[in-house]
């Protein structure tokens, strides 16, 4: 079924009429360009290779500030990336305070990227996200289609998936 | 200012010695009391004395103290569903928007975690109503409670919130019908256009909470007074569990549920006929607890997760379900296999004939020759009777039926998957089923069984429903797992009831000085992210480094099934003490209640605090002072949400599993805003800087790894002494260094003054305070939210 890739990855995660947009690896590029203060948040599911290394580039191609959360700290700072560290529900909670300084005590971010986050804990914290923090966008570049989010990838296989991190990560 | 000084109901006469010169006395000999009058009188001086500013107390007498609660742990909210459906007014949408009725996304939350809150608290309750009904009926209003020999706090949740203690079963009448008018209050609340803002709501939900651990004391101090449950036992004996320790050779009785009453008289007739070796009874859930506690020959299969996978099995002849956390697809299951099921109370009726005055062998006649689906059975000793006379007659004629199919043909059903991964997608977990079952139609059944193990897949069945071939998914695992199940031989202690007064009296203060790291309670349900393992080895970490390990309920079952390197469980490792290093199964899941009960214990046995009518002060001290922290790693059901809100009410931190988040509502602290930490030290009046101890109220963890830490760091009170302050700060050091690879970058928070630092992390933790700038601060002695802001 075509429509596969952008119903949500768990299709009961389903939680109203607004879905995300689909977004391309050159749309999501656009949306971190336009962003003054984007932040890349790192999950779990991603602390080991190939996607340790992709969202490493990514992280550095884009000067991204970084934060990693459950126990993906160390992977990320063993990589040469200077992350800090939050459960995903208190980098969340922090997110939708509009008076939050944000990583770099520059202010709150604009536009926050998810990446490797439990689907399921990560869907909750978009939808946090949609309902309480209306001065940011959310970008999933996970391999699921997160429905909560602004803009998310689609759902995919591996392959696709890697293909896609790498063209966000590699340099112009 | 709350003042917890005693109130003086009536005043005497302030007579001087002059009083014979006294002017316009006049004497009324008609208002001359009694002997009795004054007794009683003599009482009620007596009871006033000690009572407290809220016996009893109302929705909205707790306000305060839930208001200074999310002061410090505001909301946190993540809608599960954007619209609201409650009402035809709607749907509504409330991205952004309003409902029809008014209300905003926040409030909708709170609303819906208030109705959560009351649901699983009504089911405690309503379970609880039921046992003091029944035990009443059966033993007289009059049948003394008595709690054991080292236990005089009997009730501390109904002392402290009625200002009463219960002295016989009939006490704990007036307890459920406060706890109803409550709860019919607080249900109402829920209705389109009544309240309208979250933290209302909140308030609410914290009462509900409050009332639902209420219920479990009421539950629990009945069935322990009247049935002899083990009295706060610490050599409680040890229970059979597993699949592997059923004999199917024998006529097995499967209980499901929570209610002992079924199950009891079950054993009670087996007993009575003398054939107790002649069957086999056995449980699944908070039922298998509570009968074991009852009569030790019974046996526990395992918590919720082995649902669906053992009446798929085919081992039970009977299949005896009483109330809450029963798959409402039982009946059909059962049927698959020929079992008979008996429904018992009136929470789950199955559609069955109430059967409940008809003569027993009548209704053996009616289950075994299959004119009925099923029968509902309301007397415990009548279901007892059939129960025992239909697994009897069943078993033989169910030989066949207690196999599953052949390797053969889980291969052969294999090969017709279709790939298509909905399987994985529909599973809670993601878990990779689609795999499984690849690999098994080649003949290897290995992913299989690691699906199998540790209850990795819980067994929901979602992925069986979402199969486009229709493959019987989880007949399929429960097959692989046959050969596995039958090393499924372990030891649970049973559920031991209440800490002993002279346990608390021995480790109070220990545990609030800090010289006991903590006490951590894992309770909960089995919907783990990577199954029941995960538990274990939380249970295990605190063990070894001395902290006291509570638990309850499937949480108690998941510790129970995992074997340490030397091939023991950790009930055979570790005493059932309340004590550093000891592993407490205090019971069921109404079993919770003492979990709260040795909280307030503390503050009374050891900070002499008065309980009557005294909720808020109690909350207070446990909230500054008695480092005890829940873990509900599989939490799934509205229960664990009332009974989480209900602890946090008391001032005691929950991290829950990643599903946590589902419950919509967390209560996190800030750690960046410093002057939500503030306190007022009691000794000098004075209020200053605190700490974030603990951090969080309501914390969801997304892995092991990040709980583990967040465990010991919420373990940690503003009233720790340095050396208990080290010991604590020991223990979340290491553990975040373990996982994160450096030490945590918020220590200087905990750090008070240089003797707060563990030495094996001195120079460590000295060039990070130097590098942020710390400077020493005072301590409070006395830390309270009392008298703060909001009084």
């Amino acid at each position: 079924m075509a429509n596969e890739r952008v119903i949500p990855w768990q299709p009961t995660v389903i939680a109203g009429p607004k879905q995300a947009l689909l977004v391309t690896p050159e749309t999501a590029e656009l949306m971190i360009k336009k962003a003054k203060r984007p932040l890349l948040i790192l999950g779990p599911l991603v602390k080991e290779d190939p996607v340790l290394s992709y969202a490493t580039r990514i992280a550095e191609k884009w000067d991204l500030p970084v934060v990693t959360t459950a126990d993906a700290y160390k992977s990320f700072k063993d990589k040469g990336l200077d992350p800090t560290a939050y459960g995903v529900v208190e980098i969340v909670n922090l997110l939708k305070d509009p008076e939050w300084q944000g990583v770099s005590g520059k202010g709150q971010h604009d536009l926050v990227i998810f990446l490797g986050c439990i689907y399921y804990i990560g869907s909750q914290g978009l939808s946090t996200l949609k309902h309480f923090a209306p001065y940011l966008k959310t970008l999933t570049i996970c391999k699921f289609f997160h429905s909560n989010a602004d803009a998310s990838f689609p759902n995919m296989k591996d392959e696709e998936w890697f293909n896609y991190l790498e063209k966000m990560g590699k340099e112009d | 200012m709350i003042v917890v000084a005693p109130k003086q109901k009536s005043k005497l006469k302030d007579f001087k010695d002059d009083f014979w010169k006294t002017k316009d006395v006049k004497i009324s000999l008609g208002e001359i009391a009694s002997i009795d009058e004054i007794a009683e009188e003599k009482r009620e001086v007596e009871s006033s004395r000690v009572e407290g500013p809220t016996p009893k107390p109302n929705i909205t007498d707790l306000r305060s103290w839930d208001m200074k609660l999310m002061g410090r742990y505001e909301p946190f909210y993540a809608p599960f569903c954007d619209m609201c459906c409650l009402c035809t007014f709607g749907k509504c949408d409330l991205t952004n928007k309003k409902g029809a009725c008014g209300i905003d996304a926040a409030a909708q939350q709170a609303r819906m975690v208030l109705l959560a809150s009351c649901i699983g608290s009504a089911c405690h309750s309503g379970h609880s109503r039921h046992l003091v009904d029944h035990l009443i009926e059966e033993f007289g209003a009059d049948q003394p409670i008595d709690m054991g020999m080292n236990i005089d706090i009997q009730a501390p949740i109904m002392m402290t919130v009625l200002g009463k203690t219960p002295k016989k079963l009939g006490d704990l009448k007036e307890a459920m019908d406060y706890l109803e008018e409550q709860m019919i209050h607080l249900l109402s609340s829920c209705h389109t256009g009544q309240e309208g803002k979250s933290i209302d709501f909140e308030s609410k939900a914290l009462h509900a909470g409050l009332m639902d651990n209420l219920g479990m004391e009421i539950g629990d101090i009945a069935q322990i007074a009247a049935l002899n449950l083990p009295k706060g036992d610490e050599d409680a004996p040890l229970i059979e569990l597993g699949v592997g320790t059923i004999d199917a050779e024998k006529p097995v009785v499967l209980c499901i549920g929570h209610n002992v009453l079924p199950g009891a008289g079950i054993m009670d007739y087996m007993d009575e006929t003398g054939q107790e070796e002649d069957l086999e009874v056995c449980g699944i859930c908070c039922a298998a607890i509570d009968i074991s506690r009852y009569n030790p020959q019974a046996k526990v299969v395992g918590p919720i997760s082995k649902q669906l996978k053992f009446v798929r099995s085919g081992v039970a002849d009977v299949i005896v379900v009483d109330e809450q956390c029963v798959r409402t697809d039982v009946l059909e299951e059962a049927q698959a296999k020929n079992t008979a099921v008996i429904a018992t109370t009136d929470k789950i009726c199955l559609g069955l004939p109430d059967l409940t005055n008809e003569d027993s062998d009548r209704i053996v006649s009616k289950l075994v020759n299959k004119e009925i689906e099923g029968a509902l059975i309301l007397d415990p000793a009548k279901v007892g009777e059939v129960a025992v006379k239909t697994a009897k007659i069943l078993s033989p004629e169910r030989k066949t039926l207690k196999m599953l199919p052949d390797l053969d043909e889980v291969q052969k059903l294999a090969s017709e998957c279709t790939e298509c991964g909905w399987c994985v997608r529909v599973c809670p977990n993601g878990q990779p089923m689609m795999d499984a079952v690849v690999k098994a139609s080649e003949g290897d059944f290995s992913k299989f069984e690691e699906l199998y193990t540790n209850d990795i897949c819980y067994t929901c069945g979602r992925c069986e429903q979402e199969c486009e071939r229709d493959l019987p998914l989880m007949s399929m695992l429960a097959k692989v797992g046959e050969k596995l199940s039958k090393e499924e031989k372990f030891n649970i202690r049973a559920g031991r009831g209440p800490a002993q007064d002279v346990e608390i009296r021995r480790v109070g203060a220990p545990i609030v000085l800090g010289d006991i790291p903590g006490v951590i309670a894992f309770v909960g349900c089995s919907n783990y992210p990577n199954g029941g393992k995960e538990v274990a080895e939380m249970a295990k970490e605190f063990l070894e480094r001395n902290y006291i390990v509570l638990t309850t309920g499937c949480g108690a079952m998941s510790i129970g099934e995992y074997r340490d390197e030397e091939g023991k469980t950790l009930y055979e490792q570790y005493s059932g003490e309340f004590d550093a290093r000891g592993l407490v199964n205090m019971g069921s899941c109404v079993s919770n209640s003492h979990v709260v009960g040795a909280t307030i214990k503390i503050a009374n046995i050891f900070a002499k605090k008065p309980l009557e009518g005294n909720f808020e002060e109690i909350a207070d001290y446990i909230l500054n002072r008695v480092g005890a922290c829940g873990v509900a790693w599989g939490a799934y059901s509205q229960k664990a949400a009332a009974i989480a809100t209900g602890v946090n009410r008391w001032g005691i931190p929950v991290v829950l599993g990643p599903h946590g988040s589902k419950y919509r509502r967390l209560y996190l602290g800030r750690a960046d805003q410093a002057d939500s930490w503030k306190v007022k030290d009691l000794r000098t009046g004075e209020v200053m800087e605190g700490e974030p101890a603990p951090e969080h109220l309501l914390y969801a963890a997304e892995t092991k790894e990040e709980a583990l830490p967040v465990i010991a760091k919420l373990c940690i009170r503003p009233t720790d002494t340095a050396k208990g302050r080290q010991i604590k700060l020991n223990n979340y050091m290491d553990l975040y260094k373990r996982y994160f690879g450096e030490l945590p970058p918020d220590i200087h928070l905990f750090v008070r003054t240089e003797k707060d630092i563990p030495i094996t992390y001195k120079k460590d933790v000295q060039n990070i305070l130097k590098e942020v700038g710390w400077e020493p601060r005072k301590v409070a002695q006395e830390p309270s939210l009392m008298g703060m802001d909001g009084d």
